[in-house]
């Protein structure tokens, strides 16, 4: 398990003031909110600050992690057996806020508290977050899915709990919605049982992005199909659709296909942005025709960029 | 038997966000967030109240906002996800 130094990752010495944390923390949001920030990974620091706020805000969980001391980077850290003992951290720290995606060394000093649930107001409705693949909502596929929630025992003990669900995913699913699963929440004191609410995300396709029911994507030419035009197949999750490209597309260009987006109801759209490849001179014979097209053209790109 | 959520209730809202209900019940009697349905009971939240709730909690956690205020860049930031949308629909 790698160490996290918190102090770091806010940049605070380590006797800082709670209010230096509190001003540091506040200005690394800033620059790294994920709606906001041109930083290229602000969702992922942004989740660092606010674990190493959670931690370093709080006077308790500050105190059991200052004990680890500094340890040298690099090395895998373990934390010293029976150093947490007696020591109870209150459940209420880990509603709110900060519920994405905490490090696995903040599990383990602190406890994975956040499972399923959440400060519902005492609803027995139960919500987890699932991932899915952008090619389920055309496959509609019957998915297994594994849920952790804490459980408490006769002795008030609280343990987690694994059960698995056959979710039937609905066709058209988009990012964002919520699948209800009618009575597979909570029974709170031998009550009626609530709803399990599943909230959908995608995991990154590597060619495909969904933008709610449209679909995006690039499509690479080479620059005569580019410059002559023609069909050009494009695989989709259900299947290939031929697309044509106009003579003299440029890269950069956006294509729209009607109806080709996720298989809601309306379907979306799918949006074709064209990236024009340079083919490589690799023999005598395509340096030639290079050449003679350059002098046949006279194009100069320079001139021709906006 | 698995079927998509069109709106949410209170109870639903609160769940999906890890929402104290006062704290949502607050808001949407002072207008910051839109609820259709006149009593709490019938309160019906569309889908992109998730976003929004979880944003202005964000807010209001980190910077210790008023409420307001974390309403009016929740307003800002949706704002901006329409640009966003027409500017990518465009190329």
């Amino acid at each position: 398990m790698e160490f996290k130094d918190y102090y770091q990752t806010l940049g605070v010495p380590r006797d800082a003031p709670a209010d230096a944390i509190k001003k540091a923390y506040r200005r690394l949001a800033r620059k790294y909110h994920p709606d906001v920030s041109k930083e290229p990974d602000a969702g992922k620091r942004m989740a660092e600050i606010n674990e190493a706020n959670t931690v370093l805000s709080d006077p308790e969980k500050r105190a059991a992690y200052d004990q680890f001391g500094q340890p040298p980077p690099g090395q895998d850290f373990r934390p010293p057996p029976g150093w947490d003992a007696n020591r109870e951290f209150s459940a209420r720290e880990f509603s709110g806020a900060q519920d994405a995606g905490f490090s696995d060394f903040f599990s383990e000093i602190f406890g994975r508290g956040h499972g399923m649930g959440g400060a519902g107001g005492g609803s027995s409705d139960h919500h987890a977050r699932i991932e899915l693949d952008l090619e389920d909502a055309f496959t509609a596929p019957l998915r297994q899915i594994a849920l952790q929630a804490p459980k408490v025992d006769a002795k008030g003990r609280v343990s987690l709990e694994t059960r698995t669900l056959n979710v039937k995913i609905p066709r058209g699913i988009r990012e964002g919605q919520v699948i209800r699963l009618a009575g597979q929440g909570a029974a709170l004191d031998g009550g009626q049982p609530g709803d399990l609410l599943l909230e959908v995300q995608f995991r990154p396709h590597p060619r495909l992005r969904a933008d709610g029911r449209d679909l995006h994507l690039t499509l690479p030419l080479a620059p005569w199909e580019a410059a002559l035009g023609g069909v050009v197949p494009v695989g989709l999750p259900d299947g290939t659709i031929e697309v044509r490209v106009p003579a003299g597309a440029q890269a950069g260009k956006q294509l729209r296909v009607r109806g080709k987006g996720l298989p809601a109801n309306p379907p979306g759209d799918l949006y074709i942005e064209l990236r024009v490849l340079a083919a490589p001179a690799t023999t005598p014979r395509a340096k030639e025709l290079y050449e003679a097209l350059a002098k046949e053209t006279g194009f100069d790109a320079r001139r021709e960029a906006p | 038997m698995s079927e998509t959520v069109e709106f949410f209730t209170l109870e639903q809202l609160c769940t999906v966000c890890a929402l104290e209900r006062e704290w949502l019940v607050v808001r949407v009697r002072e207008g910051l967030i839109a609820a259709e349905g006149a009593s709490e009971s019938e309160w019906r939240f569309a889908l992109a109240a998730v976003a929004r709730a979880r944003r202005m909690r964000d807010i209001e956690h980190t910077y210790e906002a008023a409420p307001e205020l974390a309403a009016l860049v929740a307003d800002m930031l949706e704002e901006l996800d329409a640009l966003r949308a027409r500017v990518r629909r465009q190329g």
